[in-house]
């Protein structure tokens, strides 16, 4: 479908905006005691209105576990999905792409909660099952979006001399790659999502204080974490969504 | 403004451009290079024997079953020995299926490796239950044999198998007597064999009448957030295609929320309810979040399936006297259908995913079972409730696909829509 | 009928059709041509109301089309578009039958029309009834297009560019069905088109247009003989006097006074048929075309083998429904001084450089004249 004009646009503003928006997200999570007089007057009741481990340490558990699992999504699966679309793995192409279309099927929870059993209790599960589930966008995506080159190109490429790993490099992911950024982000926003209930395992991040919160029925407990863990998946999806404007070659989008 | 939601990929056009490879066009295009490249056809089944690896290694480096004295305390790893006969059964499978993968010729093979991989699926309740009925001989009552990480890749390598041998074999009338000799199987090992002995079948015993009470509110809840997502989804869908305001407003809007993590708009909605007197806790968050989340993906499918119709069709309805009733009926809906009830799709199967987390807000459904074993470190209990939520996931994904088949006009079924 | 009376469309600043007046009447083909931009989609969409004129005044039949509903004047007014449009979730039988639903007509009566008009172009009804667009070539979506807007006997039929996406091949199948379709239906036709050749083949009288603006409304002779402007003559082109043998069909031109010789079941051919002409056709029993027959070469004592030449019909013989401009270019492709014409491989007469040449001195006045003529006339103001 044709991008809505705006969408590609490429003055340094927007990155200018996501950056301010990142810094003002740095500044928000460091006020610890704003927190604290804010929250204790939204609820006078509360025996103690701020959660007790600081907001920066949370933010940066949910940073790394995310980033983490994320991390290595990435340097999976966009491998393995170039490998695929490659002659020596295109005998694994289907069933990586019937096995990833299956895998999209299930409930990002349920896959936590199947790692459970196998790996214990803990950060080790929740890295492992985000990783797992972020692997299907992001494979998902970087297939189809090598797969869209259109054969034409790849032929001219091959005509001007060019040898396979040239052809990848100049000409197959470049094209791919806004597709292959949008499984990326999409991959990130769940795992965003998914580390918020991992707090119930005990992996920690901004799910401690919305799932603490309900369980002591506090409810400016809930409010904190909720609020910074909604800005945080907001401010990186228009990062991401960012990154996918700037890996766009400028003649495409 | 510089920023989109993850909105304009479209829900499944990834998946459209991978199976349209699969079939049709797509496939000329790769034998062609297989042609070109002048490679023979490989004497390998790559895919099997990687199949056939990896319910090796199921079989030998891991444990195959777990053996604990209660249901809380942590297991004692059980080989595949602990399946008797059985076991050696399904090594001999794995083993036999890596050797028609890696010597005999491509024409043999197809028949013996699907035969095999299904061999593999088709076994492995009754290996667990073997294995489970052996392990509990003498042991106290409270002992359970719980499913290892070894019975879990004998069966995906199994199923990795079964995919190679039918993808080899094209149409065959062997295919389907398979699948149901495995259906088969697997029931009557829950009737006649030891299944019912494994401890996930044991806690389902104990929490039998709760847990179909949760089902019942599992698929409550998600239904309810998929019902009204497509009531107010699809005419939103629509009207974003008649406006741009609309549609950049709605898009956004949609597009932001969908980037909100489960739990914390859960919790957000709290406080808006509170204040106007509702309940923040229970059903009622539980729907309003579900629908949210029905949203973006039917919105989003509504919209660009809408505009995707061809300017063709539509001038040559309204050349032919159509009002924009008729024209909307007759033209555009069934056009967009395909990719309206793809939109569809993905949000029941996002919609039942979600629905767990609301177990968070006292909302119930599968969720509970899920959250309660982790609060009681009961595996048993957690798998009783993830694995009922996959299965939900997979089914509501099928029916609507079934639903598709049969309401979307043959003439165009795979192929065109999203460009 | 139908009117047009200085009628204007404006976009703003543009003028995409300026002051046009014409008249169409009942039962004749008018093609609309001009270079691309020129505004005849726009006046065409303005005849259905696809397009609101910004003024003048149009009447189908003697209606003002502003009087009636859009929708409702629609229905009545069948329209042909380049791209088809066929309904891809619909097939073919549900494509025609369309209009007659929307009209409300009964089943009983719109499940014979659908195979009436499959016959009427072409296509068996058993075959292509139940197919879906995706199924057709494009000459057989065209075809089921042009079914579909004469679905519910529209008097009044508007096509736009309906052949441009055909090939070449194809295309002329699809003038020469149309030509046919339209002398059995006598409709009213307005017929867009970028190619001049369809233009003289088709019309009764073309309007040629330019910015908008009506340049000439005559006859295809007319506009060749005496363009009304150097615009006029430029976009006719050079070629004129072949331009109008692509008015003149095979059938109508053809000699059907021809003697044939026949293949006898002895292996022998009857040799009677040789009279005065050095060269005569050859046809088996069922009177398709075989090859011809040098009647010399019989006389001085030669075999049958030596004397026949054996063709193929569907590569050395031409078609009567195609044009005499079609056929003299195959007869100098293949270097015939003379062609057979075949319906379907069975001989029904034969095109000679000669009658050819009849054609045109037929209207030879008007080409010594158009060689004399001086070309400097300025275009109306
Ligand atoms: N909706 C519109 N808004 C503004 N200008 C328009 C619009 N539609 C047509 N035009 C202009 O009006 C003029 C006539 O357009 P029209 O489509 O009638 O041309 P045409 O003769 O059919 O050309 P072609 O042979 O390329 O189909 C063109 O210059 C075009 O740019
Ligand atoms: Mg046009």
């Amino acid at each position: 479908m044709s991008a809505p004009a705006h969408m590609s646009s490429r003055g340094w503003w927007p990155t200018a905006l996501v950056i301010l928006g990142g810094f003002a997200f740095a500044w928000l999570i460091m006020q610890q005691d704003l927190w604290a007089s804010v929250l204790g007057q939204l609820f006078p009741g509360a025996r103690s209105p701020v959660y007790p481990v600081p907001l920066v340490d949370l933010t940066l558990q949910h940073l790394a576990l995310v980033g983490i699992s994320s991390g290595l999504t990435i340097l999976v699966g966009i491998p393995l999905g170039i490998w695929v679309t490659r002659a020596s793995g295109r005998d694994f192409r289907d069933i990586v792409a019937a096995g990833v279309d299956f895998g999209q099927t299930f409930p990002p929870i349920a896959v936590l909660a199947i790692m459970m059993p196998i790996l214990g209790f803990g950060l080790r599960p929740a890295v492992v099952a985000l990783f797992l589930y972020g692997l299907f966008p992001v494979v998902s995506n970087t297939v189809a979006g090598l797969e869209a080159v259109p054969e034409a190109l790849k032929d001219a490429a091959r005509g001007m001399g060019m040898k396979r790993l040239q052809i990848l490099g100049r000409v197959e992911l470049p094209l791919a790659a806004r597709i292959i950024m949008a499984g990326v982000r999409t991959s990130v926003i769940v795992n965003i999502g998914t580390a918020t209930v991992a707090a119930a395992v005990g992996a920690g991040g901004l799910g401690d204080p919305i799932i603490g919160g309900i369980q002591v029925q506090n409810l400016a407990y809930v409010l904190e974490g909720a609020l910074v863990a909604a800005l945080l998946a907001i401010l990186a999806d228009m990062t991401l969504a960012r990154a996918e404007e700037l890996v766009t070659p400028r003649g495409l989008g | 403004m510089g920023w989109m939601p993850p909105s304009l990929r479209v829900t499944g056009s990834p998946r459209k451009a991978l199976s349209n490879r699969q079939a049709g066009q797509g496939g000329a295009i790769v034998r062609n290079m297989t042609v070109i490249s002048g490679r023979p056809a490989r004497r390998v089944d790559r895919v099997a024997a990687f199949g056939a690896v990896v319910a090796l290694a199921g079989c030998l480096l891991v444990p195959f079953a777990e053996f604990r004295a209660n249901r809380i305390v942590s297991g004692a790893p059980e080989p595949l020995s602990s399946a008797g006969t059985a076991g050696w059964l399904l090594l001999a499978l794995a083993v036999a299926a890596f050797g028609l993968s890696v010597a005999f010729r491509p024409a043999w093979r197809g028949r013996g490796i699907l035969i095999l991989g299904a061999g593999l699926v088709a076994l492995m309740p009754w290996a667990l239950g073997f294995a489970a009925v052996s392990l509990l001989i003498g042991a106290g009552s409270p002992a359970r044999v719980s499913i290892g990480s070894g019975a879990w890749l004998v069966m995906l390598g199994g199923a990795i198998i079964w995919f190679a041998g039918a993808r080899g074999l094209g149409r065959s009338r062997l295919k389907p007597v398979l699948a149901v000799a495995v259906i088969g199987l697997w029931v009557s090992s829950a009737v006649f064999g030891g299944v019912p002995e494994l401890s996930l079948a044991r806690e389902y015993a104990v929490q039998s009448t709760r847990f179909w009470g949760l089902v019942r509110e599992h698929l409550m809840l998600s239904g309810l957030g998929l019902a009204f997502g497509t009531l107010i989804g699809v005419p939103l869908g629509a009207l974003a295609s008649r406006n741009n305001l609309v549609r950049s407003a709605t898009l956004s809007v949609v597009g932001v929320i969908q980037t909100v993590p489960s739990l914390a708009l859960l919790g957000l909605l709290v406080f808006p309810l509170a204040a106007v007197g509702l309940p923040g806790i229970g059903t009622l968050p539980a729907t309003i979040a579900l629908t949210l989340y029905a949203l973006l993906p039917i919105v989003r499918n509504t919209y660009v399936g809408l505009a995707g119709v061809d300017e063709g069709a539509l001038d040559a309805g309204r050349g032919m006297g159509m009002s924009k009733a008729q024209l909307l009926l007759r033209v555009e809906a069934p056009l967009a259908l395909p990719l309206v009830l793809e939109g569809v799709r993905a949000a029941a199967v996002l919609v039942i995913g979600i629905a767990a987390v609301t177990a968070f807000v006292g909302a119930g459904g599968l969720g509970i079972l899920v959250f309660q074993g982790w609060g009681q470190q009961a595996d048993d209990l957690t798998l009783l409730g993830a694995l009922p939520m996959v299965a939900l996931a997979l089914f509501a994904d099928l029916a609507i696909r079934g639903v598709a088949s049969v309401a979307v006009s043959p003439g165009i079924r795979q192929e065109e829509v999203a460009r | 009928m139908i009117r047009l009376d200085n009628v204007v469309k404006r976009y703003g600043d543009t003028t995409a059709v300026d002051g046009v007046s014409f008249e169409v009447p009942t039962g004749e083909v008018c093609v609309l041509i001009g270079p691309s931009g020129c505004g005849k989609t726009t006046t065409l969409r303005m005849i259905n109301r696809l397009i609101e004129p910004s003024g003048g005044t149009i009447e189908v039949d003697g209606r003002d089309i502003m009087s009636a509903r859009p929708e409702e004047l629609r229905r009545h007014i069948g329209y042909v578009i380049q791209s088809v449009g066929l309904f891809p979730h619909l097939t073919v039988a549900d494509n025609i039958a369309t209009v007659p639903r929307l009209l409300g007509w009964k089943d009983e009566r719109i499940k014979p029309r659908i195979g009436e008009l499959l016959e009427l172009v072409g296509l068996d009804p058993d075959e292509y009834a139940g197919k879906y667009p995706r199924q057709l070539s494009g000459g057989e979506a065209q075809r089921i297009g042009v079914a579909r807007a004469l679905a519910a006997d529209p008097p009044v039929l508007l096509m736009d560019e309906p052949f441009g996406a055909v090939d070449p091949l194809n295309r002329g199948h699809l003038q020469g069905e149309f030509a046919r379709i339209q002398r059995e239906l006598k409709k009213t036709v307005i017929f867009v088109t970028h190619d001049v050749d369809e233009a003289i083949r088709l019309a009764d009288r073309i309007a040629l247009m330019r910015d908008g603006r009506l340049q000439q409304y005559d006859t295809p002779e007319a506009l060749l003989d005496h363009p009304a402007n150097k615009f006029v003559h430029d976009f006719m082109g050079a070629d004129r006097a072949l331009k109008r043998l692509g008015r003149v069909l095979v059938g109508d031109a053809m000699r059907t006074d021809i003697e044939v010789a026949r293949i006898l079941d002895a292996g022998d051919i009857d040799r009677d048929a040789c009279g005065d002409a050095r060269f005569v056709y050859l046809v088996d029993g069922n009177g398709l075309l075989r090859g011809w027959v040098d009647c010399h070469d019989l006389d001085e004592g030669r075999s049958i083998d030596d004397a026949v030449t054996e063709i193929d019909w569907r590569e050395a013989s031409v078609a009567p429904d195609i044009s005499l401009k079609d056929a003299l270019s195959t007869m100098i492709g293949l270097g015939f001084r003379s062609i057979p014409v075949t319906e379907s491989g069975t001989l029904v007469g034969s095109i000679t450089l000669s009658s050819i040449e009849a054609t045109m001195t037929s209207s030879d006045s008007h080409i010594t004249q158009l060689s004399g003529e001086t070309l400097s006339s300025e275009e109306p103001s």
